[in-house]
Formats: structure tokens, sequence, C-alpha cells
């Protein structure tokens, strides 16, 4: 290992690296359109206790936070290709298992990792809401779908922000072990660039500079949000 | 789907497994020991009058939080090594536990010091200044009457920590430190890597165990400690 930074090697990985970038803001958008509706749903059967969705939701929740990423990562790599085969094989489908894309297992994992994160968002912040403003909502005349969404929800959304905001870039974050499932995304392709020359210290401060980019990026366009709806929040103050 | 899943495999694993629970602890109690004393200085740093220290000091923990944990673990390990052997000490093969522990605590010094920040900023000024005002010295002052409090609010998040600790401590495996879940891995590569997933599944439940167990440990200390924070505010 030299001990001299090679600063050509240094800027051309970087764009190597940033070229990842389209793919993790993918998974962390598709994650995030599923999770976003998906746990506000779970957390509103939690607060209700519906018989058996809510025990469902509160040992899923419970799993999923027990356990590290890159376990829920294998798990799902190496279960879902399996029944995947069977069900190709047991309705013909002229397709082979090795030829789908990791991306899709890389949507399921993380789905369902950041619904279980945004249930227990959406629980805290719904009943940070009172239940007076959904007896005043149903009081004057809207329907229940009403109230939620042009009663409830906004306020819901101001209180769980934040948390939201920290859980988008954790999912970012933990996009980067994506590179378990050979999914190219910024560090995999970092990582490959930097084998033929051992040049692995430019590759991972490269990785390094792309992460902290997006993730202050991300949490400052969060910020300009949450200054937007607080204006809404001392409307209702 | 019988011939893929065997549950003899599921069963047979937790014996091999956790007699490495040790190293997983023990990179976990370093970590603490070490990234409690990191979060001590950098919230000084923030709660302090430096103006330049308090800029570093939230730089560190923005910076770092950005970071995840395996680009963090990768820079450490390739790039401390080459950066120490400009000044001709050659730490290459040291421990792959010293690593991991340098990384953690980097990472846990950040989170802590946040934590140790809102604590303690959590806690009326007003209870610092009585407390000096009957006498006591700026020192017992804030050992007696500051610190216990602030050590209640800072409990549950202290909690929140250690769990994401010792999940993102499972990532040690990947620069070769044979914790829980490098045994796993090393048992499923002794297997010609079949029957991965009866393996994960065990070491998902070890990892859930031990979570629920510190959530319920910390939910306990919070109930004994928050009895005593309601006699303080009834007097």
């Amino acid at each position: 290992m030299s001990s001299q930074l090679d600063f050509e090697f240094l800027i051309d990985t970087f764009f190597v690296a940033l070229s990842g970038v389209p793919i993790a803001l993918l998974i962390t958008v598709v994650a995030m359109t599923i999770a976003l509706p998906l746990g506000f749903l779970l957390a509103l059967t939690r607060i209700n206790r519906l018989p058996i969705l809510s025990q469902f939701s509160s040992v899923y929740v419970s799993f999923v936070r027990g356990t590290p990423v890159i376990v829920q990562i294998f798990i799902i790599y190496n279960s879902v290709p399996i029944l995947l085969e069977e069900i190709f094989q047991k309705y013909d489908v002229g397709m082979k298992v090795y030829d789908v894309n990791p991306i899709w297992y890389a949507f399921i994992v993380f789905s369902l990792n950041t619904t279980a994160i945004l249930i227990e968002v959406f629980r805290s912040a719904i009943s940070t809401v009172s239940k007076g403003q959904l007896e005043a909502a149903m009081a004057v005349g809207l329907t229940t779908l009403q109230a939620f969404r042009r009663i409830i929800i906004p306020q819901t959304l101001v209180v769980a922000l934040p948390n939201i905001c920290t859980a988008t870039v954790n999912l970012i974050k933990a996009t980067s072990l994506g590179y378990a499932m050979s999914l190219h995304e910024i560090t995999l392709r970092a990582q490959v660039a930097a084998n033929p020359g051992y040049n692995y210290v430019e590759a991972y401060i490269d990785i390094f500079l792309v992460y902290l980019i997006i993730c202050s990026l991300v949490e400052f366009l969060f910020k300009l949000y949450e200054k937007r709806l607080s204006k809404y929040k001392l409307v209702i103050a | 789907m019988e011939k893929y899943f065997d549950a003899s495999y599921l069963w047979g694993a937790f014996p091999m497994l956790i007699p490495y629970l040790k190293v997983t602890f023990w990179v976990v109690i370093l970590t603490v020991l070490f990234g409690t004393l990191l979060g001590f200085m950098l919230a000084a740093m923030k709660v302090g009058n430096s103006k330049i220290a308090r800029k570093i000091a939230n730089g560190y923990t923005t910076v770092l939080r950005c970071t995840p944990s395996i680009v963090l673990l990768f820079l450490v390990y390739y790039g401390v090594p080459a950066l120490i052997s400009n000044i001709g000490i050659d730490i290459n093969d040291w421990d792959k536990i010293f690593f991991v522990v340098l990384t953690f605590t980097l990472q846990f010094g950040a989170i802590m010091s946040e934590v140790i920040r809102s604590a303690y900023e959590s806690i009326d000024k007003g209870q610092f200044e009585a407390a000096v005002s009957v006498g006591l010295s700026n020192k017992q002052a804030y050992w007696r009457i500051v610190v216990p409090q602030a050590f209640v609010v800072a409990l549950p998040n202290f909690g929140n920590a250690l769990l994401e600790l010792m999940k993102e401590g499972s990532l040690a495996y990947t620069i070769g430190l044979i914790d829980v879940m490098g045994k796993a891995n090393l048992i499923i590569a002794g297997n010609y890597n079949s029957h991965a997933l009866e393996i994960y599944i065990a070491i998902s439940i070890i990892y859930w165990i031990l979570s629920i167990a510190i959530e319920q440990f910390f939910s306990l200390l919070e109930k004994l400690f928050s009895k005593g924070k309601q006699v303080i505010k009834s007097v």
C-alpha cells in the first residue's frame, strides 16, 4: 500500500462513485413511496388496536428494529430467489432466477425495513394529535377520509418530519449494504474500480465524500420543507 | 421447498454461534467506554464558550452522521495504517478488533455527544443557579444536581444508541473479525454455501433476543429512575 495518495485516481473514481448515485436514490425513492402509506396504515392499526393486524405489526417492528440490516438483506436474498424459482417452475415462466436484477431484492428489503421504522415514527406522531381534532372534524360534517386528509395528516406530518428525515438519511446510508446483493451502487462501483491497483484508501475517501454530499443535501431539503410546514403549524396554533 | 430448508441446520447453528457472542460483547463494551468519553468531550465543546470548538464539534457530528458505517469501517481499516506508516509505525497486522473498536468509537462518540448535549440542555439553568445559591461549589452543583437529572433524560437515547451500535457492529465481519456474524459466514462457507438461509435466521434470532433484552433492561432502568424524578418535581 502506498502511503502517498494517488490524486488522479482519487478524482477519476469520484465520478465512478457518483455514477452509482441514481441507483441509490432510486432505491430510496421506491422504498419511501411504498413505506410511507404502508407505515401510516399499520401505525393506525396499532393505535386503534385492530385485533390481528396490530399484533402482527408490533412483532414485525420489533423484529426489524432488533436485527441488523445486513442480516435482513441476507435473509431476503437467500429466501426470495428460492421461492421465485418454485413459482417460475410451477407456472412455466421462461425466466431464470439468476437473471432477476438484484435491485428488486433491494426494493423488497429496504421497503420492509423502512416500513417498520415509519410505523414507529407515525405512531408517536399520530398520538400527539388530540382525539378532539378528529371529533371536531366529524362534527362539522367531514367524512373520515376527508378528516384524515385535511386535518389529521397535515398535523401529523409536522411532528413526524424530523424523524422521517432521519429515516431517509439512514435509508440512503443503508443502501451502501447493497453490495452484499451485488447491486452496482456507489460503494460497489468504487470498490471495483479500486481492485486492480489496491487504491482502497482513495476509493473509500470518494465514497465517503459522495455520501456526505447526498446526505447533507437531503437534510437541507428536509429543513426547507420543515420551515414551510411549520409556518402552517403556526396557523393551526 | 423441503430440500432447501432444513431446520436441523437452524438448531445446530446456535451452539456454534453463541461462544462468539463474547467477541461481539467485547466490541460493544470497549466502544461504549471510549465512545462515551469522546461523546463527553464533544458535548463539552458544543456547550462551551469557544466558537471554534463548537463549530468543530458540530461539523464532526454532521459528517459522521452522514457516513455509512461500512464506509467508515473500510476507511479506518485501510486509511489509518497508511496514515501511520508515514511516521514509520507498521500497524497493518494489529488485531482487527482494534480497527473495529476505533471505527465504532468515532461513530458512537458523535451520537453520544448529541445525546449528552440534549440531556444537559434539558435541565433548567435555574437548577444549577439554585444549587450554587444554597452554597454548593460549582463542581458539587454539577455532580449532585445537574448530572443525576440529565442522566435520567439521557437514558432512553443511550439505550437506542447502544442497540444501534450492537446492530451496526455486525458489519465487522467485512474486515474479517470473527464475531457472531463472522462465525455465521464461516459456517456457511463450511457448508459450501448451502443452507445459508437457516444460519441467517438463527443469527437474526440471536440478535432479536439480545435487542429485546436490552430494550427491557433500559425501560426497567427508566422506570426505576423516573420514580425519583417525580419526587423532585412534587417537592
